[in-house]
Formats: C-alpha cells, structure tokens, sequence
C-alpha cells in the first residue's frame, strides 16, 4: 500500500492536534486497550451521515464544522471551542452540544436528539481517539484466506459434479453463520437452460439438450461452459449489458433525436467480448483508444463508448453549453461505470457523504475536457470508414508522405483524411457583420459581411479548406489579416456547389505567426437577405511534401478527391492539438456560466495516487483506473457480473460503492474474486464467468419454501440458486429462438422490426420507422435500432433502458403492459404461430406436441396436471376454430389455416407467457 | 386465486419490506387467511400501485396538467401590456440585452406590442385577451401566475425542467412523483396517463413523463386516439375475448401449479397482473370511447370522435379522473410563435392554436366543477417558458412575421380547483412584462405547489438513489400559499 492511500495519515500530521493524537494513539496501543474497540467506517459513520452531515458536511458547514474529513472535524469551529478533543469526549463541544436539553443549542438542531445508544458510541470513539477509518470501498483489496474448505465442502453433500470453487466456500461460511442451508443442485435439464440464457441468452436447442442429457462424464457440465463462452451469441448477450453502461443509441437525443451512425462501436463491443478482451484493454481502448501510439481503426471506434453521449441540434441551441454538458455527462459515467461513485454529486459541492472534495470533479473533467467534439450538428470528429479503392489512396498518400518527409507528417496527414482534424467550426467565430450562424449550426454571411477568426497560426500553412455549399453563382471569399480591410492572404471563388458540400481550398500568402483572420463574404448578384455561402467547417493546411518529385500531382489529386470520397462516419474522440487546447475551471455551484479558479487533471486525493510515470492525459487516467492499487475497479466490475448472474449484485447498489450505498453481504469473497480478476485471470471477463457459473452456489436449484423465502426474500445469501426474469432482449430473442425465427446474422446497421404504427413523433425529424424486411425483422434484439426519445416499445415495457443515461442495473418490475406485450405484440404473435408449427410437426398427437414445446422452452418434461390444464385448453380452442374457421383464418393469416394450426397457436403463446419461461430458474 | 396477492409486486418492495413483512406474505400463500389490517399493510407495502396517504390531507386528489409545448405567448393571452403597445416597433433598450441568452435574437431587436385585446373579464377583474374568447367565462375559476420564471430557454430541456424538475435526463416526472406517493384508486386504469395532440411528441420526447430512476410501474402511460389505445391492448385477429379469457386462465392455472412447487410470490404477481391486464382491454377502451357522450358534451368541448386533438383529449381527461386516475397529463403541440411561418405567427398561427384550445379547456373546467370533480382536481395550465416583448430577429434580421423569441424571465401558468383560489392574479411584471417585478415564482415553486395540493411536503417526498434522497424540487421550491385557498 502506498503513502498516499492513508489520506487521513500522513497529510495530517502537518496538523498539530493530530500529530498530539497519534502520538497519544500509539501510546495507548502500546498500553493495550480493553475497551471494544470502535469502528469508524460501520459503527460511527452512519451516525454522522444520517444525523450531522447534511448540516456538517460537504454540502455545508454549519458553523464552519463539518465531519467529512478528520482534518476539518477537528480544525476550529465558529465558537473557537474544538468540536471534537480526541481522547476527551467530556471535552468535546460536539457531546456537549448533542447532550444539551436546551432546544436552542441542542444538536441536531431541531431534530429528533439522538439516541442513548448513538451518543455512547459516539464518545467511545473520541475517547479512543476520533479516529477516521476508510471505507471499506477506498481501501484496495487484501489477499484473502479462503474459508475452511471442510465446511464448505460438507454442506454441498458430495453432489457437486463441477470443479470445486472458493466462491463456494465463501458463501458456505456466510450460510453456516446464519444458520440457513443450501439447496441441492438443480436438475440437469434446469440448469443447463440456465446456463444458455445467462452465457448466450437464448435458450439450447433440442441438439444441445441431447448431448448433455446424454453426456454422462464428470465434466459435461464443464464442457458446454467453455462450448458457450466461445459462442458468438455470448458477445452479443452481454453486449446488452455493456451497452446500457454506455448509454448506447442510435440517435443523438434532445429535441430532434436525429439518427447517428455508431453502429460500429456497438459491433466493437460484441467483439472484443467474443474474444474476451481483457477488461484493462477493453477500459484503455474505449477512454483513450485514440491517444494509444498508432491507433487502429478499431481502437478508435471504441473511444465511440464516450460519443454516446447527447447531442442537441434543437435550432438556438449553444453548442458550446451542449459539449459542456457532454463532457459534465462523461465524468459522472466514467466514475460510476469503472468506480461506482457517484461523482455527478461533486458538480455543484464536495461530497456530501464521501471523500471527494468539488474541486476534484472538475480535476477529474480536466482528462476530458480536451477532445475534439463540440455538439456541431455533423458530429465531428468522425472516423470515416473509406471505400476499399479509396483506402488504399490514403495508404498511398501515407507513404508518399512518409517517404518525402516523416512519420510524425504521415500521421497527421492519415489522420485528416481519417477524421478531418484539426479544423475549426463556425461557432469559433466572433465579430459577425452582416451575417450569422443559420439555425446556430453553420456560416452564413451575407453579402460584404464578415466574421472573424482569432489567433490562427498561419505559420508552413498553405491553404484554408471551406467546407460550403452555396447555390449561387459568383460568389467570393476573401481573408484579411488582423482586421476588415486587414492584408489580404487568401481570396477564392465560390463556385455553385452541385451536391452536399464541398472542400474548398483557398491558397494563403505565406505568413508566419498567429493572427485574427477575418472572412468577408461577397455576391452581390444574390438576395441582400441570404447568406453568400453555408460554410461547416474551416481546415488550415500545408502541402503535401514533395513537390518536385513526380506523381506529386496525381498525390494532390487523391488528396482532394478522398476528402469528396463517399464515406461512412462514426463519430469518435481524438484529442485537442495544442493551439485549440482548453483550459478547466471549476465552475461554481456547477453551472458553467460562472467559472472559477483553473484547474489541471488530477485524480481525487482519497484513492490511489497518479502513477509518476503517466501523463496527466485520458490514457493516463485509463491507466489509473486499472492500477493494481486502486480499489474500485476490479472491485467494480466482478460486481456487476455477479449481478448479472444472480440478479443482484454482492453490492446490491452496483452504481454506488460509496458510504450511502449497500455494504457487501460478502465482502470477503468480491475482495477474492476482485483480486482474480486482476492477478489470475488478467482482467478476463470469460475466466470470471466461468468460475462463478461452475461453482456450487450457482449451480443450486432455486425453489423456495416459506422457510426460505422469509429467511432470505431476494436471495442475497445464496441458499438457493438465481431465480430472476428474464431481461427485455431475453424475453424476446427466446420466442424468436424456439419458433425457428431467430436469425444468426450478426453486425451491421441497426435493424427495425415490426412496431405499431404512430410510435415515432419526434420534432423536426423527419425520420421514419421503416421496417425491415426478411431475416432482419427476427435479429436478436441487440441489433433493434435504439431512438432515445421513443424506445422500441417492448424493451421498455420489459425495464429496458432508453439509453439517455448510463444505467447500471435494470430495476425490474412484473406489470399489466409485460403480459400485453407477450400476449398481444405483433411479434409474439408471429413467433407463436411459427412455434405452434414447429410443435405440429414434432409429433403426431397433440398431447406429444404440447409437451415437446413445453420442452423446448424450460427443457423439463411437462408435469402431468400442467399437460392437462393445456391440453384441455387446447380441446376448447380447437372447438371454437372448428366452428369459426373463418377466426382460424385471421390468426394464422392464411386461407388455409386449419383449426388444428390456430388452436396451436394460442397454445404456443400460452407457453410462451409462462411464468416459469419468462424467469430464469 | 388469493386476492390478497394479486398485487404484490416488485422483489425490490419485498426486500425493503424486510423479513417481517415477508412473513404475512408466506401466511397467505400457505393459504391462511389475513386480517383486514395485516391485508392492509402487505398491500401499502407489496403493491407499489396501493393507494398510500400523503403527509397530510390533499385538497386535491388527481391532477390534470396541460402543457402547451413550444410555449405559447403570455403577450397575446394573460399579461396585459398597454406600455408595450406603445414601444411597439421602438428598438430594445440595451439594458435589456447585456449579459443575456437568447435561443434566436442577436444584436437589437425591436419591441413588439401585444398582437390581441384586452379586456377585464369576470367578477375578479382579471385580463384575458380577445385569442380567448370562452375561456374568459371561467375567469374566476382559476389563479393566475403572472411572475413564473425558469433558466432554461431550448424547449427539450426546459419541458424536462417543468416536468422533472430538472433539464437533464433520468429524473421521474411530476405525475410519477404523484403516483409513487399516492399510488392509484383504479385498479383496471394505468394510474398516470399521457394524452398527446397537436401531431407530436413534446420536444423532449418520451422523458416528460418518465419515471427516471424510479420503478417503471410509475411512468406515464401513454393514451392514444388512433390505433390501440394503449399499446398491444388489442386481441391479436382471430382471438375473441372468451378465448383470451380461456388463454389468461389457462396460464394462471398452470402458473399456480408452479407456484406450488417454486413458493416465489414472482409467480402469484404476475398472476394478478394477467388478471388486470386482462380487465385493462376492457376498462380502457371503455374509458377512451368517447362516442357514448352525450351530444351536449360534445357541444361544450367541440369534440369530434376519432380525431387526435385537444378536445378529445379534454373530455378524456375528465372521463379518466372521473374513474379515479391520480395524473393525467395532456400535451399540445404546436406553440413555438417565433414568426418564421404564418403557422408561428403571434398574429395568425397562435391565434389559431388558440381556438384549438379555448372551448376544451373552458369546458373541461366547467365539466369537471357541475360534475363536482373540480373541487378536488388539480388542473394546471403553461408551457415550458415564455416569449419575448421583442419581436425575434433572426440571423440579426426581421422575421418574416410576427414573432417572439423564448424568454425564461417571466411567463404566465394558471392553476384551479384541488384547493386552489379562485379569481386571483398572483405575481406582476414591468411595463413591458420582461421582468417580474412582484409574486415571482419559479418552476420549482410551482412543483412544490402542485405536490402540496396532493398532500405532500415537497420537501420529504422523496426517493433514495445513488446514495442520497432525491426530490422533484431538486434543493428548492417553495409553495405559492398566495394562491392557495
């Protein structure tokens, strides 16, 4: 452990009360101490966090005392009287205060006065030294002993068939000390449905039934394991989860919710799980992918995780309020995806309960606050996905670049036939005369107007890019130094654009240094009331080198031609250059209008320190995340994998480990499991998943009795095995699966199958649900496109996330809209028709049918009275369609539908709105 | 089937139930019988749609909101302006502009007097204009807010702000707040319900009337006049509803099988909830059928059935809080004036807005008060923000006609009923109505209004997320006891 994880140690020796504490402190070590020893973290604590600290804290300090931090707990208060004397609670204004009887100066202050109980606690702690003791969840991991194995070992009753897992002994020694049993294992049939939903979320086919049913030896349990962690259905399965973390969507949000083409990023994330990127490389690649040497395209594709965020083209909107917000939405997420703390409080006022101070929030928005997006309505920077014919001109430029000068140039240049940066975009812009931004978006300067652009570097720059559009014909730019009627270093025409905008080079007199440009737009042919041009962004570029060598020309031409090239954009981060650098500020009480004092990038005093050897940069920052000493991370993500397994996490608050968050019910085994993650499975998500879906705890069958369930409700000590609904992409990619529907197809845009009409009615869109046709209607619903301000109506029926916010658990409700969806959509209604024909012809009576399509949704044979209770459904239903043949005819959509077919049908959709199909068991 | 449990819900309400309550649950699926208060209890705390007390007695019991999305003009309708009349045209002094945001006015614009007339209406005295001819019947009805402010001038957000009280994603809406404190007395009718017209979705789309953070039971659910009602209510083609009821009861019959052998409540809930959604492909096109009211009912609200507007919309108001619906939220769209089109011309497209809605929303208060309802609804009416005494200038040019920019400093709401006062004008702006100069108010204070006149102090209704309790009136809010009665 290093230094500086003792935030309350060391730095606090420079205070004189405490350095007189600690050496009392250790002297009273030495002499022993027979008093119960107090705990801070569990027994004090919560004293203060219900009691003190919404007056004493970070949000404010009532009479210049706050219990936060030991240092400000024991500096002087407004009355001059010390609150807290370590080792003097008779001393200690604060006991005084909360002793009084008088209501005036009784604390708390007009509140219920604290218990008897509360208050000797509270003495006992000074008098044993008021010390500060660390949350559990800012102190990293230490190796753990695993529990008595005999234990664990007894209480399994020899059943288990897999590899023995200290998950189990962790969770053995837990039950023991409640005196609760563990269940037995469940049957093989429910577990391995089981096992398929949590690994591949679908549930196996009759294939994959018989060949574990018949599958005899010690480890066919094992093998379909390692069978599902290399599925490719496993990516797109827990993609679902990752994708709510990173708030994914296929709009960009806010009034016009418009489309925006990140499809790529969420096919990043299916991959990098299907090849198990290890979760450290998975954190860089998506925080910093842009800022590792050499980027792959790939790489930059994932740094889309924090492009996700909102981007408003309302008209009137400043942009540069909306990147604020992005960038103040990407702190919050980063904080509670990788460290569930809830950073986002830290906007407007130090922590109330936790040790993070306001400052540190805007320290930690420094790492973000360089990147290049600005809220411009094209979403730059973008990587642009060339043609194949075209991709190889930009490797050919890259060469030629990189032979006539060096590798530094043949980047940039790659770089700005790849994403188009740096350049500078009209709300840059200042001085406007005679001219505006259209609907605030982009350039438009009327006839002799002008607008200024400052401090540009026109040092080696050879030419300014336009990239315009104008309808008009004799339209001129011309660029003056430093003021209107300044030098003029750049003049060109404005031809008439033909479609979509075009990059207009306009050739710059050589001049060196930084100077205010002033574009002054002229067309004196045109309306005095419309813009000359409709300018998107500014480029400032040098020539290719090597201009006297041959095949210099036709390298231009490429050059210009790629920047024309058709290509396909998603949106990513690149990093400010040094001349469009920002500075961070505080801003007061969180709002950006009102900056204060700057600040660097610096991560919170409270947790690990920065390590020397990294920049102060977002790779640096991924880096830290991922330091062995920092307590969160691992912690963070075994967290939310267990939950997704058990449906609930060990930290049942996944999105907040702080001081109000739940405590761990087995803190023991995250610490374990946490330390793994890091040290034996490097950081491999499938390692972690095997090892929880091979142990015994997981593998318990989950029936409750009313012992139980009273014992344990939510099942948070694990007597039983999961029993949980399935998820909103579950419930239907298992209808699709067992109807035959489903399609393997994986990757690409996003998909539009059937939804009711009118659903879309967003503003100023223009956009439509155009349904998609032939297998795509039946993708697994990862691949259903996402709209932010109207979602795809049975996810969110079924707690889907509209993906506006990063969402870390799904709370999960059982309502009357779920059994309308399940019962009524469209969709369900087809796949219970194609179910229902499926079950047709795997027997020959309908009793068979009946319980092979039981079977092939919950794997179990069909119980008897159940088998009843369907079949003489069956009967009536088969009755009413022999007698309304015309009904049968509109169930099955056909004119051959026979009773037979339709009555299967409402029996598939019977089975398919069970109860036991719709959970987990 | 136990009707004691048809309500339990929610494993997240079990475990805050904790152990104890846990225990009354086993007694009854064990088949005991409960108690009358042991009945009582499991369901306050099982169901999260149980009809709960508030913190003290509301005077009202449901609210009904009308939103006018886009913002209509308080220049044209409430705030009466003569000064304004006579700047009318004269450029803006720059006093006003220094240090201001605007979405679309750059550099001076030019002050735009009021575009309707004006008159004292009732025995209150209060001004409507002329845009509002049936309205000014109901005058003494209703309290004004002249002095209503927000700091929120792009309409996605600031409709988040109204209605979340907050311009950011993920927090619950008023009529979520509503239903998770009050729970609904209508066990076959969502218990908040979302009417929209005027051919979109509010700006901010489906977030308005979100339950952020809290459980989704507690969204709002949206009605709709064309298609299903409410979505997939329908019966699939070829299934009849004795068929449906034979299908519900086919599952539920195996279900309670396993529940026998499983004993998780899950299963009995969504027994219950099969069971209502099954009386909800009733109850609800019964109460979104508008075709049985009378013709005079018609009359009063200029309703024609089938149409998705605010008329129907009005008149499905009173039906849903005349069957105890706790919120129901209507938005209309089509408010934004800024005078780029005759469609958002002060003059000409506003005043056509305004006919869509004068008749309705008079008559929806009438409606409700001869029905004696209005006594205890809460009926709320505004936009997002309000619109400038300058006439917008857009791209530092004049508009092509008459229009005004959104302004956050001072805009008109009016509430009645559920307790309010009647015929009362709290809050004035200054001669041109840029600012308030008495009685300001702001959004949040409005929100702790409305949960006050529920029965709720604004202050302590609240929800626990991420580690600290969260409010709708974020850390301030105040009520307007000056309109309260």
């Amino acid at each position: 452990m290093s230094i500086m994880r003792i935030p309350f140690g060391i730095r606090t020796h420079f205070f004189k009360s405490l350095l007189v504490g600690s050496v009392v402190l250790s002297i009273s070590i030495l002499a022993g101490c027979k008093n119960e020893k107090i705990d801070f973290s569990s027994q004090v604590k919560p004293i203060i966090n219900k009691h003190c600290i919404s007056c004493h804290g970070g949000v404010k300090r009532s009479a210049n005392f706050s219990l936060l931090f030991r240092k400000e707990a024991l500096d002087t208060v407004e009355s001059g009287k010390p609150a807290i004397i370590p080792f003097d609670a008779k001393h200690s204004e604060m006991i005084r205060r909360l002793t009084l009887t008088n209501p005036e100066e009784r604390m708390p202050y007009k509140e219920e006065p604290l218990t008897k109980e509360e208050i000797d606690i509270l003495k006992k702690w000074i008098d044993q030294g008021a010390e500060w003791g660390d949350h559990w969840a800012y102190v990293p991991p230490k190796p753990i002993t695993i529990p008595d194995e005999s234990i664990a070992l007894a209480s399994m009753g020899g059943s288990s068939t897999s590899e023995e897992s200290p998950i189990d002994y962790f969770v053995q020694e837990k039950l023991a000390d409640m005196q609760m049993d563990p269940s037995p294992r469940a049957d093989k049939e429910t577990l391995l449905r089981r096992v398929y939903l949590d690994i591949t979320g679908l549930p196996p086919n009759a294939d994959q039934v018989r060949k574990f049913m018949e599958d005899e030896s010690e480890n066919a349990y094992a093998a379909v394991v390692d069978e599902l962690l290399a599925s490719p259905s496993y990516g797109e399965k827990w993609a679902s989860w990752w994708l709510d973390l990173a708030r994914y969507s296929d709009t960009k949000g806010y009034e016009r919710d418009v489309g925006r083409t990140i499809w790529r990023y969420r096919d990043w994330v299916i991959k990098a799980l299907n090849d198990d990127m290890p979760f450290d490389q998975f954190t860089i690649e998506q925080l910093a992918g842009d800022l590792l040497p050499n980027p792959t395209d790939d790489q930059l594709i994932a740094t889309a995780f924090h492009r996700n965020t909102m981007n408003n083209d309302e008209g009137g909107t400043e942009d540069e309020e909306y990147r604020v917000a992005a960038l103040l939405e990407r702190v919050g997420t980063t904080w509670e995806v990788w460290q569930s703390t809830t950073m986002a409080c830290v906007q407007c006022h130090t922590h109330p309960y936790d040790p993070f101070v306001h400052e540190e929030f805007y320290q930690s928005m420094a790492f973000f606050n360089n990147t290049r997006d600005e809220d411009t309505h094209g979403e730059h920077p973008n990587l642009r996905m060339y043609r194949k014919e075209d991709s190889s001109k930009v490797e050919a430029i890259r060469n030629w670049v990189l032979k006539n000068e060096d590798q530094e140039s043949a980047f940039a240049v790659t770089r700005f036939l790849k994403t188009l940066e740096p350049k500078y975009h009209p709300h840059d812009f200042d001085e406007f005369i005679n001219g505006e931004l259209i609907d605030t978006k982009w350039l438009g300067i009327r006839n002799g107007g002008s607008a200024r652009l400052r401090q540009i570097n026109l040092t080696d720059k050879d030419y300014v890019l336009l990239n315009h559009t104008t309808g008009s014909v004799g339209g001129v730019v011309e660029i003056r130094l430093d003021k209107f009627n300044g030098e003029l270093v750049g003049k060109a025409n404005l031809v008439k654009t033909q479609k979509g905008r075009v990059a207009l080079p306009v050739r710059l007199k050589p001049t060196t240094g930084a100077h205010d440009l002033y574009f002054i737009f002229k067309n004196p042919s045109i309306n005095s009331l419309h813009p000359v041009s409709n300018v998107e962004w500014f480029a400032f570029r040098s020539d290719l080198p090597g201009k006297d060598k041959p095949g210099y020309d036709n390298m231009e031409q490429d050059f210009f031609s790629l920047l024309q090239a058709p290509v396909d954009n998603t949106p990513i981060m690149i990093e400010n250059g040094p001349e469009q650098r920002r500075t961070t500020h505080v801003f007061e009480r969180g709002n950006w209008l009102v900056p204060e004092k700057e600040v660097q990038p610096e991560t919170p005093a409270s947790l690990n320190p920065f390590p020397e050897n990294l920049a102060h940069d977002r790779l640096g920052f991924a880096y830290w995340l991922l330091d062995p000493q920092n307590p969160l991370t691992s912690r963070v993500i075994v967290n939310r994998i267990w939950e997704q397994l058990f449906g609930y996490g060990i930290v049942e608050s996944l999105e907040d480990f702080g001081t109000q968050g739940a405590k761990p019910t087995h803190p023991e085994l995250l610490d374990w499991m946490a330390l793994q993650m890091m040290n034996e499975y490097s950081w491999s998500l499938k390692e972690l998943i095997r090892e929880i879906v091979m142990s015994d705890t997981y593998c318990q069958d989950s029936r409750m009795t009313a012992a139980s369930f009273e014992a344990d409700p939510t099942n948070r000590w694990l007597a039983r095995g999961p029993r949980v609904r399935l998820s909103a992409e579950q419930v239907r990619d298992q209808a699709l699966a067992v109807s035959g529907l489903l399609s393997d197809k994986m990757y690409g845009k996003s998909v539009m199958p059937y939804q009711p009409e009118g659903i879309w009615n967003t503003v100023y869109n223009n956009e439509d649900w155009e349904m998609s046709e032939g297998e795509d209607q039946f993708r697994r619903s990862v691949y259903i496109y996402s709209k932010r301000t109207s979602p795809y109506p049975s996810m969110i029926m079924f707690d889907g996330s509209s993906r506006e916010v990063c969402v870390s658990r799904r709370i999960r409700t059982n309502t009357p809209l779920q059994a309308l969806v399940t019962l009524n959509d469209s969709s369900f209604v087809v796949a219970s028709r194609s179910f229902a024909e499926r079950m047709l012809k795997s027997a020959d009576n309908p009793q068979d049918q009946i319980r092979n399509g039981y079977a092939a949704l919950v794997i179990r044979d069909m119980p008897q009275e159940k088998l009843e209770v369907v079949y003489d459904f069956y009967k009536e239903s088969l009755e009413n369609y022999s007698t309304h043949q015309d009904e049968a005819e509109k169930l099955m959509v056909s004119k051959n539908a026979t009773p037979e077919e339709a009555a299967m049908t409402t029996v598939a959709q019977v089975l398919l709105n069970l109860d036991e199909v719709i959970m987990k068991e | 089937m136990n009707e004691e449990f048809k309500n339990i819900s929610r494993r997240h309400f079990l475990y805050e139930s904790a152990v104890g309550l846990g225990a009354f649950a086993l007694g009854s699926l064990t088949g005991c019988n409960l108690s009358t208060s042991a009945k009582k209890l499991v369901d306050g705390v099982l169901d999260p749609m149980a009809p709960k007390a508030p913190h003290f007695p509301g005077r009202a019991k449901r609210v009904i909101y009308l939103h006018m999305a886009g913002a209509p003009s308080q220049f044209e309708l409430f705030d009466y302006k003569p000064e304004l009349a006579k700047l009318n045209n004269q450029p803006c002094p720059p006093s006003l502009l220094e240090g201001k945001r605007f979405a679309f006015i750059r550099g001076t614009p030019k002050l735009l007097g009021p575009q309707a007339n004006f008159m004292q209406r009732g025995q209150s005295g209060n001004y409507v204009s002329d845009y509002l001819p049936h309205f000014s019947q109901v005058v003494d009805e209703v309290s004004f807010l002249k002095g209503v402010h927000t700091d929120q001038f792009n309409h996605a957000p600031a409709q988040l702000f109204v209605h979340t009280g907050s311009p950011r994603l993920g927090r619950p809406s008023i009529g979520s707040w509503a239903t998770y404190g009050l729970g609904s007395e209508n066990k076959n009718l969502p218990g908040f319900v979302v009417l929209t017209s005027g051919g979109n979705t509010p700006d901010a789309g489906k977030s308005v009337w979100g339950s952020g953070f809290l459980p989704s039971v507690y969204q709002g659910v949206q009605c709709r006049s064309e298609g299903d009602p409410v979505l997939f209510l329908s019966d699939p083609e070829g299934i009849d509803r004795e068929l449906k009821k034979k299908t519900i009861d086919a599952i539920n019959d195996v279900n309670r099988q396993h529940f026998k052998e499983y004993n998780d409540p899950e299963t009995l809930t969504r027994i219950a909830q099969y069971e209502m959604a099954f009386r909800m492909q009733i109850s609800v096109p019964e109460v979104m059928d508008i075709n049985n009211e009378p013709d005079y009912i018609h009359q009063l609200y200029g309703t024609t059935p089938g149409q998705a507007s605010f008329a129907n919309n009005c008149l499905l108001a009173r039906k849903l809080v005349e069957k105890d619906v706790r919120f129901v939220q209507l938005f209309d769209w089509g408010w934004d004036s800024h005078g780029t089109s005759s469609d958002g011309a002060i003059d000409i497209g506003l005043r056509n807005k305004c006919r869509e809605i004068d008749r309705a929303m008079t008559a929806l208060l009438l409606d409700l008060k001869q029905r004696g309802l209005l006594e205890e609804t809460l009926v709320v009416w505004g936009g997002e923000f309000g619109r400038t005494p300058m006439q917008e200038n857009r791209e530092n040019k004049n508009n092509p006609f008459l229009g005004r920019d959104h302004h956050v400093e001072a805009f008109t709401m009016w509430m009645a009923g559920g307790g309010i006062k009647k015929g009362v004008s709290w809050g004035e702006t200054d001669e041109i109505g840029y600012y308030p100069i008495n009685g300001k108010v702001s959004v949040h204070d409005v929100q702790a209004t409305i949960l006050n006149q529920l029965g709720f102090d604004h202050e302590k209704l609240t929800y626990q997320f991420q580690g600290r309790p969260f409010r709708l009136t974020d850390v301030s809010g105040k009520v307007i006891n000056e309109i309260v009665s």
